[in-house]
Formats: structure tokens, C-alpha cells, sequence
């Protein structure tokens, strides 16, 4: 009986140690999800605020945390808000890899937001250990396709289309509406420009004379007006396409200028190359602008028709006041938006492996002022998965090329580039989402 | 004899430091210890400035470009020839040496502004030049990945830990290295260069070779803080040496003292500690995003002026002086 008894005893306390062992195991691992507390959500952003990147690329913080302050003036993530601490990376890959190591080590974030580059976010990656961390690296703004090798990057998402793709659906739009023309390619002599030239080889365009590729960088009026002129001497009104970025097409576009050169071709800047403020800040006419063609999965930032637009430009002109409301800002606040629906599908419980799943399940049906599908699935990381093709007018508008918006979409390897019926989901009520 | 006990004072003194690094890093955490990695790999950096300029007094304005040399020479003994990392390490220092060796002798005839120009339109240029060369990777550069620590340190030994110990270590025995070389006849003969050439020519100097040396001795170093550097990264790319490493380096240097190399740690740390200092500053006293941005700059110009000011040998020099006149009392 004795025994009975102390056995039940020792029976009943190595339950309760049992019970108590399994509740202390388990609550540190809720209450220790980083950067995530019963009244805030602390996300992290290294881009570039400083040096040249940073005149174009330096409002994507500001317009990131204009829209979450406006969530959170709007009742937050489930009563939560966000706290968005961006570093200048001064998109210097040293520079990168520590303020993204700061920024998981000091600040302690959940997870990262909109980083942005090949070269800088890549060393950042590993610098930063954010697989080992299992540190969610959402909506990056860069179209490598080399970032969609989950074994390399398990936690990222990618927001923009691959450089392949766009180069697939610029060959396209060569193929069918100049036919016959000859055609050139001056592209950045880097991972941006190579991915560029791989899609154009893959899509079986070939171009007249071999791509002309420059380092980043390396671009001067001098060597853009000898490229140029060389090109002039072909007869026709032959398609240049230009793939790199906006103050490198700038350069190319003055440089035709100087040579009277700017009605000889037909020109194609990338979208990467093709902001059209940025260009006529730079100096270029808008007599210039006018006719050039380029790729976009965005609404044009000026089309204040377009019900994302117009809702991005309230909350610009409220919570980010004295900034310009521009295709940079539109993008930002779109992944900022993106990342509120992603917190949300993640559910109440918040966890860092828990918001890449709901990604992976529910990113594709997620509403964003995107005109093209996004691609997120439990194997694919790639957001948009597609472009439209447009044509800016004097006054830098994008307006759909032939006056009809047709949606295309690809991938980055050998599929075929293929006209989409895709509606995007309506916009959520005032741009607040309500997704679970 | 005294040179002798010299020496194995410093020995001693410098395994005495290992040591304390030792201990430290199993004190602090990940954060420190990758801050301090910083600080050994641009100590080495600014050494091999203070060797180049304090010693030999040839002004260099593009170090960054010799790191390069040595961070892609060690990225590709990994990434393509799959050796180990004390090899890759030992190769930067060969393969930058080597490439300071051949700048050396050609700009053995230049001095002053014009070397000044020459290595800053080296620094300007030749990480670009990557950018040609598809084995180099391009801008997105390669893969410099010393791999995880041995697992005989156990699961809890982390990465910035096993970065903390190699940059340590590899800072540790090439600045005793050079501490050794500059307390010996060769450094002598830096100095003598450093302060009067044509004294130095008819004392019997060979002056060319001198300056060749010196420029390849320093070279090797800033090679090996330029794979130490790209180890931190993970990875080596064009853009991982702007021109504004090299002018960051040559203010450390300044910080530090050109003229010895007791201060150099200080160097270092300045670089590390300003961006944090101005971080904790703005968080403090709050300010917009452009002033905490511009902070760094104007403390780091503020820091530069106050030592041209007050001590324009460096604090080590300062040390030595006050123990001097204490001597002397």
C-alpha cells in the first residue's frame, strides 16, 4: 500500500515535472520569436540612403514606413504595430553585410524587408548567416535569377520578375513589332546584364552585332556616343535596347541627342533603365522621352486613375511628407503592402517559419498594385511573374504600347512567353488589407 | 643582446594579447565579435599603410586596389582550387606581394603627388577590370567561404566567433612580423629613406630597391586584410573596394600615427566604433534620416582635425613621450 502510495506519488510529481518541463519548453520558444512582441513587429531594411544608388533608391525606406505607419495608424497587424528600422548600405557590399548583421544581431529584427542589390545582398546573406537563422528575407529588390535557388537562399522572396524574363518579353515585343529591323543590345557587364543576354538567347533572338557590355559605372558620354555612331551606319531605323540602369540610359539618350541621333533609332530602355522622372531630371529632353519603350509589372506612378495608385499618393502626401510620389515610392509602398498580408496570413502567432509558409500558400492571391500575376508557391520564390509593355509620352507617362494593355507572362528558363488573362484582386478597402 | 631582449619582449607581449583575445571571445557575443574581426582585418590594412607612408614615405592613395589583389587571389585558391583557408590566406599575401613588387618597380621613379595619382588611378580602376574577366565572377563577384569552425569546438562555436579567431590570429602574426621587421635594420633603412633620400644614396641605400621592397612587403599585408576582408562578406566583388575604403584606411592611419605602429588597433577601432557612435548619437538625441547619415562623415572629419591638432605622431607616440619625461624627472 505504501508502496502503492510513494509509486503514485512519484508517478503524479514526474507528471507534473513532465507537464511543467513541456510548458517552460514551449513558452521561452513563442516569447523568443525575435523582434516580435504582444504590441510591436520589428522588421529591417539595408539599402542604399547615401552615394549615387541613394538619390533613386534612398525613398524605398521612407516610403515603406509612410505605409506602415499608416497601418498602424489604422490598428496595426492584429493590434500590433510595425517598427521598420532601416541602415544605409551605401550599396557597398562590406557596408551591407554588417548593417544587415546589425540589424539581425542588434536590432534584433523579425524579418528583413525590400533589401536591395545582387552584389550587396547577396555577401549580406551569408554575412548575416539568415539562412542558418531562418531569417525571412521578404520581397528583395533585385531580379537575379540566381536569388530563386532555395538551397542557397531558403528564406528569400523575391517581389520583382527575373532580368531573364524581361529580356524574353522585350525579345518578343522586337519580334513582333519590328520585324525586319536591326537590332543592338548595350547592357551592364554584370549579373544584371548576363541574366539579360541569357534570356535573350534563350527566347532565340539574336541581335545584328554582338551586345555591347560595360561595368557598372563605366558609362561615359564619350564612350556612348562612339557606340552610337558606330551603330548609326546600319541603314533602317534599328531597335536599341538598353539594358541597364536609368542614369547609364540618361547618358546613351543625351549622347544621341548631341549626335542627332535620337529619331535614327527606336529606343528600348529596360525597367530597370527606364524611370522616366529620373531621365528628365538627368537632363534628357522630354522630346527624347517621348517614344521610348520599356517593360513594366507595375502601373505607371503618374496614372492617378489606377485605384493603387491614387490610395499610395494619399498616403505619400500624408506620411511622407516633401516627397516626390514617384514609380520608386509606388514600388515600396507595394511591397510594404505586401508585407502587411504576409504578417497577417502568418496568423496571430507569429513566427518566422510560419510567414514564409503562408507566403508560399497565399503570396499568390495577396492584392498588389501589380498588373501581372505573382508567382509564389511552395516551390517557386519568384513575386511577378510577368511585364506589360509601355511607352513613355513628353510628360514621362507610361501608356500601354498600341494603346492596349496585353499582359505577358514567362519564367526564367526555356518556357514560353505567353499573353495572360490576369485581373488583379481589387484593392483592399482605403489599402488596408483584411487577408488571414 | 638588448635587441634580442627586445624581441622576446615583444613575443611575449604579443602572445599575452593573443591570449586576452582569447578569453574575450568567450565573453561577449556574436555582434562584438564580429565588430572585432573588423577591427584586426583593418588594423592589418592601416599596418600596411603605416609600413608604405610612415616608414618609407611613399604616399599610397589606392590600398584598396592591393586588397582587392589579395582578397580575389584568396577567393579563387578557394572557390576554383578548393584549398584550405590558411592556404588561400598565405596565397593573398604572395599573389598581392607579387602585384606590389611589379607596381613597385614601375613606380620606383615616382614620388609624392605622382605616386599619390598613380595608385589612385589603380584604385579607381582595377576592381572594375574584374568586371572582364568571367572566372572573377563579375559584380556579383565569388564565393570566399572559410566554412564552418572545426566541430571539435562544439555546436555552440559560431560563425563570427571563428571569424573573430582567424583575423585575430592572422592580424596577430603579420603585425609582429612587421613589428620585428621595422625594429631591425631594414626598418632603419625605411627611415632613413622616409627622411632624406639623397643622405640615404650616399650612405650606400639602394634607394630603388628599398622603395621596392617597401612597397611589396606592404602590399602582402593590405592583401592579406583584403581577404580577411572579403571572408567577413562571405564573398569578394568589384564593389567591396571603392576608392572610399582607401581614403577611410589612410584616415585610421592618420588617427593611428603614421610614424609607429603601437596605435594601430585604435585605427580600427575608430572605423568599427564611428557608425555606431553616430547610431547610438541620433538615437539619443534623435534627428532625421540624412543627419544620421552624414554623422559618420563629420565625426570621423572632427576626429582626423583633433588629431592633426594634438597628436600628430599618434597616441602611441604620445604614451612614449609622457613616459619619456617622466624618465627624465
Amino acid at each position: 500500500m505504501i508502496r502503492n502510495k510513494s509509486m503514485r506519488r512519484a508517478s503524479l510529481v514526474s507528471a507534473i515535472v513532465a507537464t511543467g518541463a513541456m510548458v517552460l519548453s514551449t513558452l521561452p520558444a513563442q516569447a523568443a520569436t525575435p523582434g516580435v512582441t504582444a504590441t510591436e513587429i520589428k522588421l529591417g531594411i539595408s539599402s542604399p540612403l547615401t552615394g549615387s544608388a541613394g538619390l533613386s533608391y534612398g525613398k524605398v525606406p521612407g516610403a515603406m514606413k509612410a505605409y506602415f505607419n499608416y497601418i498602424n495608424a489604422n490598428g496595426g497587424v492584429y493590434g500590433r504595430k510595425i517598427t521598420l528600422i532601416s541602415r544605409d548600405d551605401k550599396y557597398l557590399p562590406t557596408a551591407a553585410a554588417t548593417q544587415t548583421t546589425n540589424l539581425i544581431l542588434k536590432d534584433n529584427v523579425f524579418a528583413l524587408v525590400g533589401a536591395l542589390g545582387t552584389a550587396t545582398h547577396s555577401k549580406a546573406y551569408k554575412a548575416a548567416a539568415l539562412a542558418k537563422n531562418n531569417v525571412p528575407d521578404l520581397f528583395i529588390n533585385t531580379g537575379f535569377s540566381g536569388f530563386t535557388d532555395q538551397t542557397k537562399y531558403p528564406t528569400t522572396f523575391m517581389v520583382l520578375p527575373t532580368y531573364a524574363m524581361e529580356a524574353k518579353v522585350i525579345a518578343k515585343a522586337i519580334k513582333d513589332n519590328f520585324a525586319g529591323q536591326a537590332s543592338f543590345l548595350i547592357a551592364q557587364d554584370d549579373e544584371f546584364g548576363t541574366d539579360g543576354v541569357a534570356g535573350f538567347k534563350t527566347a532565340g533572338h539574336t541581335f545584328t552585332l554582338a551586345p555591347i557590355l560595360y561595368p557598372q559605372g563605366s558609362m561615359t558620354s564619350a564612350r556612348a556616343e562612339a557606340a552610337l555612331t558606330g551603330l548609326s551606319a546600319v541603314p533602317g531605323k534599328p531597335v536599341v535596347v538598353l539594358f541597364g540602369t536609368t542614369d547609364v540610359t540618361a547618358t546613351i539618350l543625351k549622347a544621341a541627342e548631341k549626335l542627332a541621333l535620337t529619331t535614327k533609332f527606336t529606343w528600348y530602355a529596360g525597367s530597370v533603365g527606364a524611370d522616366a522622372n529620373t531621365l528628365l531630371a538627368l537632363g534628357v529632353k522630354p522630346t527624347t522621352v517621348n517614344g521610348v519603350i520599356s517593360a513594366s509589372f507595375m502601373p505607371d506612378a503618374k496614372d492617378l486613375t489606377d485605384p493603387y495608385v491614387k490610395q499610395f499618393a494619399d498616403i505619400n502626401t500624408k506620411y511622407n511628407k516633401g516627397i516626390t510620389f514617384d514609380n520608386y515610392v509606388l514600388a515600396a509602398m507595394n511591397s510594404a503592402m505586401l508585407t502587411v498580408q504576409a504578417l497577417r496570413a502568418a496568423g496571430k502567432d507569429l513566427t518566422r517559419a510560419g510567414i514564409m509558409s503562408a507566403i508560399e500558400a497565399k503570396g499568390s492571391t495577396f492584392a498588389s498594385a501589380g498588373l501581372v500575376p505573382l508567382g509564389y508557391s511552395a516551390t517557386s520564390r519568384i513575386g511577378y511573374n510577368g511585364y506589360w509593355v509601355s511607352q513613355l509620352n513628353e510628360k514621362g507617362e507610361g501608356k500601354p504600347y498600341g494603346g492596349k494593355l496585353v499582359i505577358y507572362t514567362t519564367d526564367s528558363g526555356a518556357g514560353a512567353v505567353e499573353v495572360s488573362t490576369f485581373v488583379r484582386p481589387t484593392m483592399p478597402k482605403n489599402g488596408i488589407p483584411t487577408n488571414s | 643582446m638588448l635587441k634580442g631582449t627586445q624581441s622576446k619582449k615583444r613575443l611575449v607581449l604579443f602572445i599575452a594579447f593573443g591570449w586576452a583575445l582569447l578569453i574575450l571571445s568567450n565573453q561577449v557575443g556574436d555582434l562584438k565579435l564580429y565588430q572585432g574581426s573588423f577591427v584586426a582585418t583593418y588594423a592589418l590594412a592601416i599596418t600596411s599603410i603605416i609600413l608604405l607612408t610612415g616608414y618609407s614615405g611613399q604616399l599610397s592613395l589606392g590600398h584598396s586596389a592591393l586588397m582587392a589583389v589579395g582578397a580575389y587571389a584568396g577567393a579563387l585558391s578557394i572557390f576554383n582550387a578548393g584549398l584550405n583557408p590558411i592556404v588561400s590566406l598565405i596565397i593573398a599575401v604572395l599573389a598581392a606581394g607579387t602585384f606590389g613588387l611589379i607596381l613597385g618597380v614601375i613606380a620606383a621613379r615616382l614620388s609624392g603627388p605622382y605616386l599619390a595619382g598613380t595608385t589612385l588611378a589603380l584604385a579607381v580602376s582595377l576592381p572594375t577590370l574584374a568586371n572582364q574577366f568571367s572566372i572573377l565572377g563579375a559584380e556579383e563577384g565569388i564565393v570566399f567561404d572559410v566554412g564552418p569552425a572545426p566541430a571539435r569546438f562544439g555546436e555552440d562555436f559560431s560563425q563570427y566567433k571563428w571569424f573573430f579567431w582567424i583575423s585575430s590570429l592572422a592580424a596577430l602574426i603579420m603585425v609582429w612580423f612587421i613589428a620585428n621587421l621595422l625594429s631591425s635594420r631594414y626598418g632603419r633603412t625605411f627611415k632613413a629613406l622616409r627622411d632624406n633620400s639623397i643622405a640615404a644614396e650616399l650612405s650606400g641605400i639602394n634607394v630603388g630597391r628599398v622603395k621596392v621592397m617597401a612597397f611589396a612587403l606592404s602590399s602582402g599585408v593590405a592583401g592579406l586584410s583584403g581577404a580577411l576582408l572579403v571572408m567577413l562578406i562571405s564573398g569578394v566583388s568589384p564593389s567591396a573596394f571603392p576608392l572610399s575604403l582607401s581614403f577611410a584606411l589612410l584616415t585610421g592611419a592618420v588617427v593611428t600615427g603614421l610614424y609607429n605602429l603601437k596605435g594601430v588597433i585604435l585605427g580600427g577601432l575608430v572605423l568599427v566604433a564611428i557608425p555606431e557612435i553616430a547610431d547610438s548619437l541620433v538615437s539619443r538625441i534623435g534627428g532625421s534620416e540624412g543627419f544620421t547619415t552624414t554623422l559618420p562623415g563629420f565625426l570621423v572629419s572632427a576626429l582626423l582635425i583633433l588629431a592633426v591638432v594634438f597628436t600628430p605622431n599618434g597616441p602611441g607616440h604620445l604614451i612614449k613621450r609622457k613616459h619619456h619625461k617622466q624618465k627624465v624627472l
